[in-house]
């Protein structure tokens, strides 16, 4: 049987979805607009249609620099804190450590405490004993803050995974190093994708941590677009930043058709 | 000294004492079942002999070599578990290659005829190459049933196996591992909460009870003979009777005298419900019938004697209303005693 919804419930939730809709994907629009406009000013709604601002970001050393440097560092980040963030996973789900719930909270603790706090500290950090904020630096901060998505993801799946399956491979002779490689991550590899896709995606966009390590060499994507819009705001801004929404759409899609696919398969 | 040989294995869960000093012997070649209700430790005791669980107390030797403190991957033991515990990523046959490939001893190609020849004994050869998920609850099970014998490990455990499968994929599971255990010959390892299961499938029982062995025999001996009050109860089937007076005059609740001496006077008369009948020769008493249950090929009653309930599972033929009188019969050599244990 349907279960029927009174239209007033009908009503109110479609309007909290137009909502979200607005505020969600209304900004995203108009920035997307702007990038488009054949006008010399970054405004709304633009004028006339042009790519010439695709074009002036594309020849741009500074912004192809900035790329550069960013998708590097979302990768390295990427890396270092996916293999970070699933060992400790790992290591919290089965409570190996004493003092899990107080390690728990220590690895999370990066979504909540205030960013700009954490930033100024490394930039003390960096300065201090590592001669300035660096692009390892950088590195550094943006694992910090990226590590708990991980956690959190790989622990959720751990936490769904049937643990008769790695007693199973024991009994079957299968040590430590093979049961990790078998059996334990290929349970967690779903929060592996999902979290390393969060990684990436944060270290990627994030702006604050990267102001307060900004060196001369080192520049990435979000510190760039904030320089730009500070001092010249041109439509390149709005350009490159539409670019960004498309990179990140592509990651999306790629990642539902990877792990769609493996609903399917396995 | 036996092929399998726990002794004195003591098992503690904080305050709970899960296992009190376990000693048993298993043959070589034998199917063993460890019958008990839940909690009384059956599972445990199997977890220790797979080397999942360490005990407080006692070894457990097999093949005259003590493995007490030695790994489960190092112990050439088979399990197999409730899940079935299916690697989901893997192929039906990476399934039962697994073992092979961890323990490395042989070819890939070696390994693959094997993995093959295990899934033809359970006849699922021809899902080789499906995915666990895509398959039933019974197919599952004889993979993981494949991948248990396929390294032929030197005792196959088995954890309540056929729990979450229908009435009708159980009986045939169950005939394929007697049939598996006679061609095979493993040493079999069978926990379970059933009591036909057990009784039907193995050569011996182990009735366990409050992390102590309340009665360990054959499973004719055990059916016919269930030794204490618990056993008679938990095999179910059988009716526990309290009497009283002294032993060379047996009375009933209700002061009816049985012409039959006890061996003592802690004695409890235990009568098989198949093995009473109404009316006709033998040692007989009075009660009145309760209720009348029909169970397709047989009927059973309850028939009330004093404060006592007796019941009897009879043939369809004999048709009494409830509460009509009647006597009730069984033959002297069919009534058994039991004794409650001492140490309780």
């Amino acid at each position: 049987m349907v279960r029927r919804f009174p239209a007033s419930a009908l009503i109110g939730g479609g309007f909290i979805l137009l909502l979200i809709l607005v505020f969600m994907l209304l900004p995203l629009a108009i920035v997307a607009a702007a990038s488009v406009t054949a006008g010399s000013f970054l405004t709304f709604p633009p004028q006339g249609f042009s790519l010439r601002w695709y074009g002036e970001v594309l020849a741009s050393t500074a912004y192809l620099d900035a790329a550069r440097t960013s998708l590097i560092l979302a990768t390295a980040v990427t890396a270092s804190s996916v293999v970070i963030g699933t060992a400790a996973a790992i290591a919290l789900h089965r409570r190996l450590l004493p003092g899990t719930s107080v390690l728990s909270a220590l690895f999370l603790s990066p979504l909540v405490l205030p960013t700009i706090i954490f930033g100024i500290g490394l930039l003390i950090v960096a300065s201090i004993y590592f001669g300035g904020p660096s692009l390892v630096a950088l590195w550094v901060g943006h694992t910090v803050i990226t590590v708990p998505y991980i956690v959190r993801t790989v622990a959720a799946v751990l936490s769904d995974a049937d643990p008769q399956i790695e007693e199973a491979a024991r009994t079957m002779g299968a040590r430590p190093l093979q049961r990790l490689w078998f059996v334990v991550l290929p349970q967690a590899r779903a929060g592996i994708i999902a979290g390393g896709f969060f990684a990436f995606n944060v270290s990627f966009d994030e702006a604050v941590v990267a102001l307060f390590l900004r060196s001369p060499g080192v520049e990435t994507l979000p510190m760039r677009i904030y320089g730009q819009l500070e001092f010249s705001p041109t439509p390149a801004v709005a350009a490159v930043s539409t670019l960004m929404i498309l990179l990140t759409i592509l990651l999306i899609v790629a990642i539902e058709r990877f792990l769609g696919l493996r609903r399917v398969a396995g | 000294m036996s092929f399998l040989e726990l002794s004195n294995i003591t098992k503690r869960f904080g305050t709970f004492e899960a296992l009190r000093g376990i000693s048993l012997s298993i043959e070589r070649g034998s199917f063993v079942s460890l019958l008990g209700p839940s909690g009384c430790g059956k599972t445990t005791l199997l977890r220790i002999i797979a080397g999942l669980e360490t005990p407080n107390g006692g070894n457990v030797v097999i093949d005259g070599s003590d493995v007490t403190r030695l790994p489960p991957e190092a112990r050439k033991l088979a399990m197999m578990f409730q899940s079935y515990a299916l690697l989901p990523h893997m192929t039906v046959l990476d399934n039962v290659r697994f073992p092979l490939r961890m323990q490395g001893s042989s070819s890939t190609a070696d390994q693959r005829r094997r993995a093959h020849e295990a899934l033809a004994l359970v006849k699922l050869d021809h899902l080789a190459d499906s995915r666990p998920r895509q398959l039933s609850g019974g197919q599952q099970q004889r993979v993981a049933l494949a991948r248990a014998i396929v390294y032929q490990p030197r005792v196959l455990l088995l954890d309540e196996p056929l729990s979450n499968l229908d009435a009708r994929l159980r009986e045939d599971m169950q005939i394929e591992l007697q049939d598996l255990h006679r061609r095979l010959g493993l040493t079999t390892i069978f926990v379970t909460h059933d009591q036909e299961e057990a009784l039907s499938l193995s050569d011996r029982v182990v009735l366990m009870r409050d992390g102590s062995v309340e009665r360990d025999a054959p499973a004719d001996v055990i059916y016919d003979d269930p030794g204490t009050p618990f056993a008679a109860d938990f095999l179910g089937a059988a009716n526990v009777v309290e009497v009283s007076g002294d032993p060379s005059a047996v009375r009933l609740a209700d002061g009816q005298v049985l012409n039959i001496s006890a061996p003592d006077d802690t004695s409890l008369l235990v009568m098989r419900q198949e093995d009473l009948r109404l009316g006709g020769d033998g040692l007989s008493f009075q009660g009145v019938v309760e209720a009348r249950v029909f169970m397709g090929t047989r009927v059973r009653y309850v028939v009330r004697v004093g404060d006592a309930k007796i019941r009897l599972l009879v043939a369809r033929d004999a048709i009494v209303a409830p509460g009509e009188q009647v006597t009730v019969t069984i033959e002297p050599d069919r009534v058994r005693w039991a004794h409650p244990r001492r140490d309780r």
